[in-house]
């Protein structure tokens, strides 16, 4: 059981994005610890928030506090957060502090309309209950690279930055602005809690999404497959023309050279540390605060690379630094390439977070480090379900 | 019903076994004798005859029998488009004339009648019959419309002449007749209780090069039209590989996926040659010729019989190449084929449903499925449109941002196909499909990668092909023509392939190209289909005109062996032509390929637009 800080006594929060990885994780943590939710939400392809919210709940192994959450299906985008005139009149005359997790994290600028109406306009909804309802508290769950590219050492603080490494980065630069200048406005107490990138359970590898450090494991195992069923049912002829070849341990040697502007890292942290984080943030929150839910050690991308090839048992990962050199790209470089593209500028980045903020509000609450051990118990989770948690997804 | 008459009664009545599409040779007892019955397709008819007591064992069911000598080409081409294994069918007819014979069974000798003899004497001792047997492959049509009508006569003339004193003949007798080309049609017009005429032995072809055109014989295919002016560097605009050119051109106008580039209806000739009803002889071009250019858009006479056209030829250069672009809807894939004809971009274009693109690429019924999943499911490909196009025209569609399955790829996947249903790296070409679709097509050398995912090879292909055709098979998809889009396109091998699951029905408009319209009568089609529960699909779509008209089929399909279906086919085809009538008398933009029916000779600007 967890428990709150200072014994409180357990509280009511309205939490949107509890589909979602960050928020499913952080509803079922606040419900564990015996809080109280109203959960603002979508249906999704025709199966009702209530049972969305059941079958995480579930998943979390907490199906049995369902009890403790309200739904209501809600659009951010529409009047009164598309809820009824009666609906909104209750929820607003309870007063009760909003955690905002809802958002949208693809990075794809062909998304862009989607993407800045998910994380801008519809926080415009929500804001506006916050207001209606003197919220005691409105908490922003942003991320870390809200920052922008501009800077490499990342203070806890608003500074705008005028660079971004993709529309989802700049649409939660923006949303931060609105929700400081609307908590400022209608005088509500906020915070911007900013997490890095986040990854399954550092103790039991158990995770809802796969993206991110685990889609650079799926593209590598995907490309390694293609090459090991060509060596093993064909002639592996085309295999040869690429450089591919099997040894002797049943290592498959595979030339990948990825070429980066200049060494980078990748901030990790795991679920369990967003979520502690988090709620002992909520327990005593500072008006105005950001805080970065960040590892105090970047992870090296050359030592992310280690870790893969000995997962899948390849090896010839190779990193380039510098501008493009003209070499000509093998097929499989090409392939691995469009995999990682919208995730190339984190393989270069050499942002530094501060994390003062959080350490305070944490009591220096430790960041699990990745180990290989870390990385191999979630890997081998998301190979385990196939790389889809099903319905939680 | 056993296996070898179900077999015998599903032919499809395609012809492919009367073309040697597949390069392995045809029967050849087919054109040394020329009557349908010589055929793989006519043996088919007959067993079926014979075996359900339809008509007695002949003189010319002995001779038809003791034709074949069961080589298995028939069911190299059988197979190919339909799956289906003619050879036991054959094998069957000849042990039932055998077992007749031997049992003492009476073989019947029809007695030359006098009009048998006068018209014996304008076409020859050997090319007109009067033989039950022989007539019965051309008594029935597996159309939904049609009735079954035995010949009185089936003749086959060989010249212009000799078709000309045969309708005086027959003119002069009241004898009622129809004309045939290679298979048959699906509004049961090539059947007669009198005489069927059959053009097969008018297979002249003649290259008027400095003209600029073909002189192609009204018993000239297709697939032999198109692969004679191949040989000499050219190309035809002509239709379905195995329908005779000239009654293709009558009859419909030639719709192919080059409409865009080479027109319609009388844009594909510059001359033909008719004999009226009368006998009495006129070429379109002469001055005092009936005006078969005009058009109306109401049922029409039979002008008489085309005799001979003098098709277009059309220049091509070697750097031709095909490429097929994905489309998540049907709107947007609309929105480009129009952008594309308005701009003049490639030869050949045509959106394509995905029950023909898995249908043509499959070799097998099962595969198909599977296929079909993959792109619908998997690869959220509900649409592809087909292009070929020059160099700079594919570049063009490039430019335009476009995403597209390159000739590699499309052999890649094309002879991959069976690993493409198992292949779990489509999941995350799906997934960076989201961010911008199918934009793994953009890859840098995604073909070479397919290369290695897929394995292709013809040895793969024909993984589930039956194992005793499987070398055929294996030989034939090496050869380079076989996942060339440029040839497939122009030769139409494998469009055939759309009955092979279950015989088709067309509902076939000539409409303006505009996505509204076409939505609701797509729509309309769709909602007759499901009111008499039969499985349709969209079949394709082609601009005409630069984008100002298309053409568009419907197809509805059904069991040609159930006669509840059939009646509920023939129900669909009634309401969905309701629907047509209604939509044209409406706008009176919109032609009925009912109607083009004997006016497919018409001015195309008279069909589309008067």
């Amino acid at each position: 059981m967890r428990e709150r800080a200072n014994g409180g006594r357990p509280r009511t929060f309205i939490l949107t994005g509890a589909t979602g990885f960050l928020g499913g994780h952080l509803m079922a943590a606040l419900l564990e610890r015996g809080d109280r939710l109203v959960v603002l939400g979508r249906a999704s392809k025709g199966m009702p928030l209530r049972e969305r919210i059941s079958r995480y709940l579930d998943w979390l192994g907490q199906a049995d506090r369902s009890d403790q959450v309200e739904t209501a299906e809600s659009d951010f985008l529409r009047p009164f957060c598309g809820l009824s005139a009666a609906r909104y009149e209750a929820l607003r005359s309870r007063a009760l502090p909003i955690i905002h997790s809802a958002s949208d994290t693809r990075f794809s600028e062909l998304k862009r309309r989607e993407i800045v109406e998910a994380n801008v306009h519809g926080l415009k909804g929500i804001l506006e209950l916050a207001g209606d309802s003197r919220a005691p508290f409105f908490h922003y769950i942003s991320t870390a690279y809200a920052a922008g590219i501009g800077q490499t050492r990342c203070p806890e603080r608003v500074e705008v930055s005028g660079a971004f490494a993709n529309v989802y980065e700049e649409s939660k630069a923006q949303a931060e602005q609105n929700v400081i200048a609307a908590c400022r406005r209608r005088k509500i107490p906020y915070t911007l809690i900013r997490p890095s990138i986040v990854y399954g359970d550092s103790r039991t590898g158990r995770s809802t999404r796969f993206n991110a450090l685990y889609f650079h494991v799926r593209s590598l195992q995907l490309i390694r497959d293609i090459y090991l069923n060509d060596i093993r049912t064909n002639d592996g002829r085309k295999s040869r023309e690429h450089g591919a070849a099997l040894d002797e341990n049943g290592i498959l040697h595979l030339p990948l050279r990825v070429i980066l502007p200049r060494r980078g890292s990748l901030n990790l942290v795991p679920i369990d540390y967003f979520v502690s984080a988090t709620l002992a943030i909520l327990d005593e929150p500072k008006e105005g605060f950001i805080y970065h839910l960040t590892s105090p050690h970047s992870k090296d991308l050359e030592e992310l690379a280690a870790y893969c090839e000995s997962f899948l048992k390849i090896k010839g990962i190779e990193f380039r630094y510098g501008p493009p050199n003209g070499e000509p790209v093998s097929p499989p470089e090409a392939l691995l390439n469009r995999f990682i593209e919208s995730y190339r500028p984190y393989l270069a980045d050499a942002r530094h977070f501060e994390r003062d903020h959080t350490d305070q509000a944490t009591g220096g609450l430790p960041v699990p480090e990745l180990t290989y051990e870390n990385f191999k118990r979630c890997v081998d989770y998301a190979v385990s379900v196939g790389w889809d948690a099903g319905h939680v997804s | 019903m056993d296996d070898v008459l179900t077999t015998a009664k599903s032919c499809r009545h395609y012809a492919m076994c009367k073309i040697d599409f597949l390069n392995s040779g045809i029967c050849p007892s087919g054109p040394e004798r020329g009557y349908d019955s010589f055929y793989p397709q006519g043996r088919m008819a007959l067993y079926a005859a014979l075996a359900e007591g339809r008509t007695p064992v002949t003189r010319g069911v002995v001779e038809v029998a003791e034709s074949c000598d069961l080589c298995g080409k028939c069911d190299y081409q059988c197979y190919f488009v339909t799956e289906m294994r003619p050879t036991r069918v054959m094998a069957a007819l000849k042990d039932f004339v055998a077992r007749h014979i031997r049992s003492g069974g009476t073989v019947e000798r029809a007695a030359e009648d006098s009009l048998l003899k006068e018209i014996r004497a304008i076409v020859g001792e050997e090319w007109a019959e009067n033989d039950r047997g022989i007539a019965a492959a051309y008594s029935r049509d597996p159309g939904p419309l049609t009735q079954p009508r035995t010949p009185a006569y089936v003749v086959l003339p060989g010249t212009r002449g000799e078709v000309s004193a045969l309708l005086r003949l027959l003119h002069e007798k009241g004898i009622p007749w129809s004309v045939r080309g290679n298979g048959s049609q699906n509004m049961g017009l090539v059947l007669s209780e009198g005489a069927v005429i059959d053009l097969c032995r008018m297979k002249d072809i003649v290259f008027d090069e400095k003209n600029w055109v073909v002189r192609v014989g009204a018993g000239v295919s297709a697939f032999e039209a198109q692969r004679e002016a191949v040989r000499r560097g050219y190309r035809v605009n002509v239709a379905e590989p195995a329908a005779l050119v000239c009654a293709n051109v009558v009859c419909s106008g030639i719709f192919s996926t080059f409409m865009p580039s080479y027109g319609v209806a009388a844009g594909n000739f510059v001359d033909a040659d008719f004999v009226a009803r009368d006998g009495s002889l006129f070429s379109l071009s002469e001055k005092t010729a009936p005006n078969l250019f005009a058009f109306r858009p109401t049922d029409q006479e039979s002008p008489g019989i085309c005799t001979g056209l003098s098709l277009k030829l059309h220049p091509t250069t070697p750097d031709e190449s095909g490429i097929l672009i994905p489309f998540a809807s049907r709107e947007e894939a609309l929105r480009f084929i129009k952008d594309c004809s308005i701009r003049r971009i490639g030869l050949a274009i045509s959106l394509l449903g995905p029950e023909y693109a898995s249908v043509f690429l499959a070799p097998t019924k099962r595969l198909a499925a599977e296929v079909k999943d993959v792109f619908t499911e998997k690869l959220g490909i509900p649409y592809l449109v087909l292009l070929i196009g020059d160099a700079y025209a594919i570049r063009s569609v490039a430019e335009m941002g476009r995403p597209a399955f390159d000739q590699r790829l499309f052999r890649a996947i094309a002879l991959g196909l069976p690993s493409l249903r198992s292949a779990p790296w489509l999941e995350l070409l799906d997934r960076i499909s989201a961010d911008e679709p199918y934009s793994y097509l953009k890859i840098k050398s995604f073909a070479e990668m397919a290369e290695v995912a897929l394995a292709p090879s013809p040895k793969q292909l024909c993984r589930d092909v039956d194992p005793d055709l499987r070398p055929f098979f294996e030989r034939l998809f090496a050869r380079p023509e076989m996942t060339d889009l440029v040839w497939l396109s122009m030769f139409r091998i494998l469009s055939a392939r759309m009955g092979r699951e279950k015989q088709f029905s067309v509902n076939i408009v000539f409409l303006p190209l505009e996505e509204k319209l076409i939505g609701e009568i797509i729509e309309e089609f769709r909602q007759v289909a499901d009111r008499h529960r039969l499985k349709h699909d969209l079949g394709f779509i082609t601009p005409i005109d630069e984008g100002k008209r298309c053409l568009l089929e419907y197809d509805y399909f059904f069991d040609q062996n159930d006669p509840d279906e059939i009646a509920r086919t023939r129900r669909a085809a009634q309401d969905a032509g309701a629907v047509i009538e209604a939509y044209s008398s409406r706008l009176g933009t919109i032609r009925w390929i009912r109607h083009v029916v004997n006016q497919g000779v018409s001015r195309s600007e008279n069909l589309l637009y008067t």
